[in-house]
């Protein structure tokens, strides 16, 4: 691999996307649609975190 | 966005020694989260004396108790709780978003569940294969695929679409329709069966179309039986459409852990999001040197709804020796899956793969893509046929064509058979995955 990434600063924002996406959903009341989405964002904020996180884990960055 | 080679460039050229670290860590995730949510898992592992502690080094993943499909039939269906899933899932019922089942080709369905979560992941894992094989946004991608129950290629659509590629669902079309409608719309890629791959060539070639000269299709990715990693029959599709085609291994069970990339020097297995374990069939001793073939043990990270732990899928592969020249640090398999160990049957005193078969018709270019091979009993005595089709400009050869075909047979699988010559697209064909072996002998 010839670039080198940021993983510390992916790692961070993708913990911020998390929990931006679990606050919104947790003040959403019963609010369907905004439920529904934080669940289909969370999926994706998953994905990020096999990607990227645990990556960043093993490697310690 | 960058069109580099990797999806994911750190995962796929990590260090092996952090892979390994990773797949420790995975491993004890995903068996912490079904102990403690799967009654099915619990019992198992209770029973065996093992807990999530126990999980300390690599090695320790040894001691997990394999999963097979009939453990999983058991507690299923009718009559379980909850239906149709069973103990097994881990999951309240109202987060279960996409069934699936398999096809039911070894016996009962496996009924599958899903997360949407997990059906992220699946796709997820596709894209890592997709990408491997150069799809890129900008493609127009084929699937010329019942959409039903079945897992089949409905992770190649939502990766496509992923991905950025245009997806054309072709469902319900027949074969006619969807060979039109490739065409009206320059597709240029597709993902199918071998066999769907090799009937389709032949329809467009009955309908006047050539389709290496009159269609657009570069990239084939093929899935749910082996022939994509089967030499001569992947040369036959790659003549047969003008593409480069790629093979694409997974279950329903266990999603999609391994793919050709464009080099095709192999399978890489994903083993950031799988364990690929190989045990000696006979003794149950890991495998990991390159070049000995075992029975496949799988275990799938992160799928919350139905984990996958030290699934035995019977299935037989073996480790390349190779590094890919592709620079990732994925393993590569030799060959594919190479038969099943339920398939692997003795014939006349001798272990004879069904695929062994397929690469000797498949390299007869006076012969059609179907073939069959049925074993009986004539009294104490094992018999086999084999059934092939004869193109239509050679049967003045058939007695030529013969005596080829027994002589590669025999030094191929050590086997004498009977071969029968049949009409060209006389023998059955499937759109789904086809069974070519039949045994009728006794049991």
């Amino acid at each position: 691999m010839n670039q080198e990434y940021d993983m510390k600063s992916m790692v961070t924002k993708i913990k911020a996307l998390r929990r931006n996406a679990e606050s919104l959903k947790e003040i959403a009341g019963d609010f369907p649609t905004v439920i529904k989405n934080c669940d289909r964002i969370l999926a994706n904020v998953h994905m990020l975190e096999i990607n990227v996180s645990d990556a960043a884990e093993v490697m310690g960055k | 966005m960058s069109n580099g080679v990797y999806w994911n460039p750190v995962l796929e050229t990590m260090p092996r020694e952090k892979l390994r670290q990773l797949q420790l860590k995975k491993f004890r995730e995903i068996f912490t989260w079904a102990y403690g949510h799967s009654k099915f898992y619990h019992q198992l592992y209770s029973d065996a004396g093992i807990e999530p502690g126990d999980l300390k080094k690599f090695e320790d993943i040894k001691k997990v108790p394999k999963m097979e499909k009939a453990m999983m039939r058991s507690v299923q269906g009718p009559g379980k709780p909850n239906y149709p899933y069973g103990d097994i899932l881990c999951v309240p019922l109202d987060k279960v978003t996409d069934y699936r089942q398999t096809s039911g080709t070894t016996g009962q369905p496996v009924y599958q569940a899903d997360t949407w979560q997990d059906w992220e992941q699946g796709t997820e894992a596709y894209c890592y294969a997709m990408w491997a094989q150069g799809y890129r946004p900008g493609d127009r991608v084929f699937l010329p695929f019942g959409y039903n129950i079945f897992i089949a290629f409905w992770a190649y659509h939502y990766a496509g679409e992923k991905i950025g590629c245009e997806v054309i669902p072709g469902g319900v079309l027949n074969t006619e329709a969807r060979i039109l409608k490739m065409q009206e719309l320059r597709a240029t890629a597709m993902g199918a069966t071998p066999t769907y791959i090799l009937g389709m060539a032949e329809t467009a070639r009955g309908m006047g179309i050539d389709p290496p000269k009159d269609l657009f299709i570069r990239k084939i990715t093929v899935a749910g039986e082996p022939g994509g990693s089967v030499p001569a029959t992947r040369q036959r599709m790659e003549d047969a459409w003008g593409a480069k085609v790629y093979d694409q291994v997974g279950s329903t069970e266990i999603g999609h852990w391994g793919w050709q990339c464009t080099h095709q020097a192999g399978l890489h297995v994903n083993e950031a999001m799988y364990l690929i374990e190989i045990e000696d069939v006979n003794t149950g001793e890991l495998i990991e040197e390159p070049g000995r073939r075992g029975k496949m043990v799988v275990t799938t990270f992160g799928r919350m709804a139905q984990p996958c732990i030290r699934f035995d899928v019977k299935d037989l592969i073996q480790w390349n020796a190779r590094q890919c020249d592709c620079g990732r640090t994925f393993r590569l398999l030799d060959g594919g899956i190479q038969g099943r160990a339920d398939d692997i049957t003795k014939v006349k005193g001798v272990l004879l793969s069904p695929l062994a078969i397929e690469e000797v018709v498949r390299n007869t270019p006076q012969l059609g893509h179907e073939y069959q091979v049925v074993v009986t009993k004539k009294g104490d005595i094992d018999d086999i046929t084999l059934k092939v089709e004869i193109l239509p400009e050679y049967r003045k050869d058939e007695a030529a064509i013969k005596a080829k075909l027994t002589d590669q047979l025999r030094l191929t699988t050590n086997l004498g058979y009977n071969i029968e010559f049949h009409p060209y697209e006389s023998l059955p064909r499937s759109q789904t995955k086809s069974r070519r072996f039949q045994d009728l002998r006794p049991h």
